[in-house]
């Protein structure tokens, strides 16, 4: 008889995972920027939904006719590895001027349905000269107006704005450019994930930096797990609690350290059910799961989950990464890495062209430092690398060293 | 097409201070020619006036000039009366003169009077003119057929063009209405929602129905076609008898419009070309219409929700990454509150984890496969990842196999049914239940047929290959059949099965 049912589960099977993994590493899709991945989420949107509500209490919105997927991820994230990157060939994290005016904008963006990039810059100067904290934008300077068009640059590829006439780019040279732009409005109100409005808090802007830590749960606290920590809470909402905190870390960390969490994580995570869940959340979204003694991780073999690779060979401070994992048995301090960092540009002279200046070999580490440590490998403390126990993954293994030996014999 | 050149002066009379006499007088003068008078004298405008709603005082010497102006304009005609017996000279003074509206006061006073009912009247889009159409032009088909039908053919063909100009202004203002409508926003938006809503509906049924009845005019105008739209207009003005007024022949002018009239028709339905019709553009706006419609309801919904709280979540946002002083803080406030960021992972892994046990460290563990040469070189093998391809040649090979058994089993069980010739289904005796089972499926589709007169119920496979012919016992004996699980019993049919094709040619080797 025929199996075309089960070929088609099968089908559906792998698009639901992809379609999970698609999310997890663009939490906006958007069908002008990505057709193909915002077709598969609209075809499998309710397993999908499914999935991240019953894993991670995460809620997905997908608008077929408006164009777009959203996946609100709620979570006061601890990690400062994954920014945002302006749209240019460095791909340079965002800075704090266009944080600011990212947001200054936005507000802005609120107000009509539709504008011009020199219009959105009156309004943006004004609402910026008027707040007492802010600095005052001037788009006189090509800095600042560079800051603003990497801005819109990011609100066209999330599809809050489009460009109707013009591009954007030209306003760098002159900001006489004329740039037209549509406004979705309701997306872009889409885009604040936090559960709480950041306005509601009212706290004094003075006490901001102070109270950060406390600031960042607030604001994505939900009220369906009652007031966790605080006041005692009914077992299914703890339940939905460990079971939400423990899943979000997993699928969206690269490591997950059985030390970094609460007791009840601890707990909920070694037991046969939190085990079993684990399993078949994996399964389910086409991870590989891996356990060990110490924590668990997720492997995504199609590497679609992710915004980078380690290893890889796509950047210098990525392959240093590599090689100065494998120099590090235990804890080293900064200055021993520097001098093997340095040891390594004497030994491939031809690589690594841009740490070859003075400050090159501290440079090279202090990069490799934040790869290592955006990927859950190494600890840093008082000038001190502690290499984490997940480190261990990617340690020379012994065929490795005489093919190693033959291939710098070769060079 | 021709472009519109407008007399001057013709309007000239609905500007100014005094443009509300202008049009009262002209409304005077077309109120009397509908009663057949069309000529009229001061004193009788005066009354005409009167009857039109102009109630206030008016000095005979206000009236005369006005009636000079529209005469300058040539919307009005004045000429002496000499017909009339006139009692004194004040009365022949008065009287003799007689005004009437020239051809072109009649023309600017009817574009005024549609002017103002365009503006009036609202736009539909109505399944009802496209049946009427459809319905004309199935009578004109029938009536070419008539010999002696041309003033027949002369009212349809008139009913037909004032059809199609009803579809055409009908669409023509609503979809100048539906546009209007999808510009205006901000409007009170509970209307807002049920008029877009309504309009919604209203569409979604009218492009629902259009496609069945623009084929039939498609198919009906097709035919028109072949018999030769000129033959019917030609009958059509012989049956319009018109009249020579003017001295001029009218008839070669009215040929001409009547063919303007019905190529507009063919571009609507059928454009000879093969260009698009322009009722497919009409469902192509109105489905446009529909999904715009539906967005700017979702947008309105969406964004009344909290619009005003996030405008002042942003300006606080800002605030917090003016004051945050670690670069790292900006990002996890990022990270936080837009929740953008994607998930990081590794991609390498064991190629199957569960060979090692959850209760080993990292340590332990063997450590994942990392290219050798990315150690040694700082590249990676340029080979991506294989896909996931299945292997299905053995799949597909069993599959035809399995195609193929069931094929001969089909062929053999019919190779034993066939008849070859009349019998009686008792002459089947003993039988193999897979053979019996096709039989009785025969058997229920000739049974489910209806008898022809003589009785026989034919009917055939679903490929048509077998064929199988069945009367009614005429003794009404009862046929037995036996098979491995059981006994069949039943009338005993006449039964002829018969294959098609290939067996024929097997008997005629036989």
């Amino acid at each position: 008889m025929s199996n075309l049912s089960n070929q088609l589960v099968i089908a559906e099977r792998d698009e639901v995972a992809r379609g999970i993994r698609l999310l997890l590493a663009t939490p906006l899709i958007h069908e002008r920027g990505a057709p193909e991945s915002f077709d598969l989420v609209r075809r499998r949107r309710d397993p999908i939904k499914k999935w991240f509500e019953y894993y991670c209490g995460w809620s997905l919105v997908v608008e077929p006719r408006l164009g777009y997927a959203r996946l609100a991820k709620v979570r006061a994230m601890a990690d400062a590895s994954r920014p945002p990157r302006r749209h240019r060939s460095g791909r340079a994290p965002f800075d704090r001027r266009r944080y600011v005016l990212l947001c200054v904008a936005g507000a802005e963006l609120l107000a009509a349905p539709v504008t011009t990039i020199g219009l959105l810059a009156d309004r943006v100067t004004r609402a910026t000269a008027t707040d007492e904290v802010l600095t005052t934008f001037d788009a006189s300077a090509r800095g600042e107006r560079m800051a603003f068009v990497d801005v819109l640059r990011m609100f066209e590829s999330l599809g809050v704005v489009e460009v109707v006439d013009g591009a954007t780019e030209s306003y760098v040279d002159s900001a006489e450019a004329k740039v037209l732009y549509r406004v979705d409005a309701a997306l872009l109100m889409r885009l604040l994930a936090t559960t709480t409005g950041v306005s509601q808090l009212a706290v004094p802007i003075d006490e901001v930096p102070t109270r950060l830590d406390e600031l960042l749960a607030a604001v994505s606290r939900e009220r369906r797990y009652g007031v966790v920590g605080t006041t005692p809470v009914s077992d299914v909402q703890r339940n939905l609690w460990l079971r939400h905190s423990v899943f979000r870390r997993l699928v969206d960390d690269p490591v997950v350290y059985l030390d970094d969490l609460t007791d009840d994580e601890r707990a909920y995570l070694n037991s046969p059910t939190g085990r079993q869940l684990v399993r078949r959340a994996a399964g389910e979204s086409g991870f590989l799961l891996e356990e060990r003694a110490e924590g668990m991780l997720l492997v995504d073999p199609d590497g679609i989950a992710t915004d980078s690779r380690f290893p890889d060979d796509s950047s210098n401070a990525k392959v240093a990464a590599l090689l100065l994992l494998d120099s590090m048995d235990m804890a080293v301090t900064i200055e021993q890495l520097r001098l093997t960092a340095s040891a390594l540009l004497t030994r491939f002279p031809s690589w690594a062209k841009a740490y070859r200046g003075d400050n090159g070999p501290a440079e090279l580490v202090t990069d490799a430092l934040a790869v290592l440590r955006g990927f859950g490998l190494v600890r840093i403390g008082d000038g001190v690398v502690h290499p984490l126990p997940a480190a261990a993954r990617y340690a020379v293994s012994g065929a490795r060293s005489a093919d190693q030996d033959n291939a710098e014999a070769q060079r | 097409m021709e472009p519109i050149r407008v007399p001057a002066e013709m309007f000239r009379f609905t500007s100014g201070d005094r443009a509300g006499l202008y049009i009262s007088v002209l409304h005077a003068f077309t109120e009397a020619n509908e009663r057949l008078e069309t000529a009229l004298s001061l004193d009788d405008l005066r009354a005409r006036l009167r009857a039109v709603g102009r109630l206030e005082a008016l000095e005979d010497e206000d009236l005369t000039r006005a009636l000079g102006q529209l005469r300058e304009w040539d919307l009005v005609d004045v000429n002496q009366n000499h017909a009339e017996n006139y009692l004194t000279a004040a009365d022949y003074e008065r009287n003799n003169l007689q005004y009437s509206l020239t051809r072109r006061g009649e023309a600017a006073f009817a574009g005024v009077l549609h002017a103002l009912s365009v503006l009036a009247s609202t736009g539909a889009l109505q399944t009802a003119v496209l049946d009427a159409i459809a319905d004309r032009l199935g009578d004109l088909l029938t009536l070419l057929a008539d010999d002696g039908a041309d003033r027949r053919i002369f009212t349809t063909v008139m009913e037909l063009e004032g059809h199609l100009e009803a579809l055409s202004t009908n669409t023509k203002q609503f979809n100048g209405e539906l546009q209007r409508l999808l510009r205006a926003d901000g409007a009170d938006l509970s209307t807002f929602h049920e008029v877009k809503a309504a309009t919604v509906a209203y569409l979604q049924e009218f492009v629902t129905n259009l496609d069945q009845r623009a084929r039939t005019i498609e198919a009906r105008i097709g035919q028109l076609e072949e018999h030769g739209a000129s033959r019917l207009h030609l009958r059509a003005l012989r049956g319009a008898d018109l009249p020579k007024i003017s001295g001029t022949d009218p008839g070669p002018e009215w040929l001409a419009h009547r063919q303007a009239r019905w190529e507009g028709l063919c571009a609507w339905f059928l454009p000879p070309d093969g260009a698009r019709p322009r009722v497919e553009q009409l469902r192509l706006v109105a489905r446009r219409a529909i999904i715009t419609l539906l967005q700017v309801l979702d947008r309105i919904t969406e964004s009344r929700r909290r619009a005003s709280s996030a405008v002042a979540d942003f300006r606080e946002l800002a605030r917090w990454f003016t004051v945050l002083p670690a670069q790292d803080d900006l990002h996890r406030l990022w990270a936080t509150a837009f929740g953008l960021s994607s998930a990081r992972h590794a991609h390498l892994g064991h190629p199957d984890p569960e060979l090692v046990s959850s209760s080993a460290t990292w340590a332990e563990a063997d450590p994942v496969a990392v290219s050798v040469l990315l150690r040694s070189s700082g590249r990676t093998e340029r080979f991506s990842r294989t896909g996931r391809v299945r292997e299905v040649a053995a799949i597909k090979a069993a599959r035809a196999e399995q195609a193929l058994a069931e094929r001969a089993q089909l062929e053999a069980a019919w190779d034993m049914l066939d008849t070859d010739g009349r019998v009686r289904l008792s002459h089947f005796g003993k039988l193999d239940h897979s053979v019996f089972e096709r039989l009785l499926d025969l058997l229920g589709k000739a049974l489910a047929s209806s008898p022809s007169a003589a009785g026989t119920r034919r009917s055939t496979t679903s490929d048509g290959k077998i064929e199988i012919v069945l009367r009614d016992p005429a003794d009404g004996a009862v046929a037995q059949l036996i098979t491995p699980r059981g006994r069949f019993s039943g009338p005993d049919y006449e039964i002829e099965i018969r294959a098609f094709g290939g067996r024929q040619v097997k008997e005629a080797a036989r």
